[in-house]
């Protein structure tokens, strides 16, 4: 799994690639916090690149959902992958979390 | 006499999440070869990653070092995915999912393994640790059975 994080004008873009499990959250729940301790807003999750996301990856983004809470922030997902959506919608989750379709339209 | 699996993996893993790419793999190929869709297949995917994740987490209690045995087996329509742990047996009832509507991280595991497979069955092995099957059949509906 590879995260790149971009700045934008107004909050952060997490561009998520590979596989999200127990062994690769840890590094995107790093890459979250930075984002949460400088307080971003919006935080964007691209996950187009992302074919696979566990319990585990689940959780991080739950985590940062809550976080981002604390201080007012929002955390927008996009380009969610059909298996991806479907884990989603399968724990309950996709009414929890503000999805949007294109980058374009969370980076907004 | 039984028919013999059209497919028979087994290999041996630490208990590393290293090893949930491979673990994926090995479901993904049996869940193919059994004629699963590419919808089925990532679910059971899905599934068998979060039977290895709770084997690390529950029964090694986070240890990365220890003996996990994954056999996949496929007889015509019917998976059955096999994860044999040395262990602490884990208790399918302290491990069971929260509900739904509580949205915090963590304890959807099992609720993933139970909405896909027609079987998650935890027993006791003679290692004293945790035998999980998991078994799915094509067309075999939709969640567990038991």
């Amino acid at each position: 799994m590879n995260v790149t994080v971009e700045a934008l004008q107004k909050g952060v873009l997490l561009v998520v690639e590979g596989q999200v499990d127990m062994h690769t959250s840890p590094e995107l729940r790093a890459k979250l916090r930075e984002s949460l301790e400088r307080k971003a807003n919006p935080i964007v999750a691209d996950l187009t690149k992302v074919g696979f996301i566990d319990s585990s990856g689940l959780a991080t983004l739950i985590e940062a959902l809550q976080a981002v809470g604390r201080y007012g922030g929002r955390l927008r997902l996009c380009g969610l992958q059909p298996a991806v959506r479907n884990l989603f919608k399968l724990s309950n989750l996709i009414s929890i979390f503000d999805i949007r379709e294109t980058r374009e339209d969370a980076t907004k | 006499m039984a028919r013999p699996a059209d497919l028979d993996l087994v290999a041996h893993l630490p208990s590393h999440p290293r090893y949930l790419q491979f673990v994926r793999a090995l479901a993904g190929e049996g869940a193919s070869v059994a004629g699963f869709s590419d919808d089925e297949r990532s679910r059971i995917e899905l599934a068998v990653v979060e039977g290895f994740t709770n084997v690390i987490r529950h029964a090694y209690h986070d240890a990365h070092d220890r003996p996990v045995e994954v056999r996949v087996q496929v007889t015509g329509d019917r998976l059955r995915v096999v994860l044999d742990d040395h262990g602490t047996f884990v208790d399918p009832s302290r491990i069971a999912s929260r509900p739904l509507e509580e949205v915090r991280p963590g304890g959807l595991g099992v609720h993933l393994m139970k909405t896909t497979m027609d079987v998650v069955d935890y027993r006791r092995n003679e290692h004293g640790g945790t035998t999980l099957t998991l078994e799915k059949r094509r067309d075999g509906g939709e969640g567990a059975q038991r």
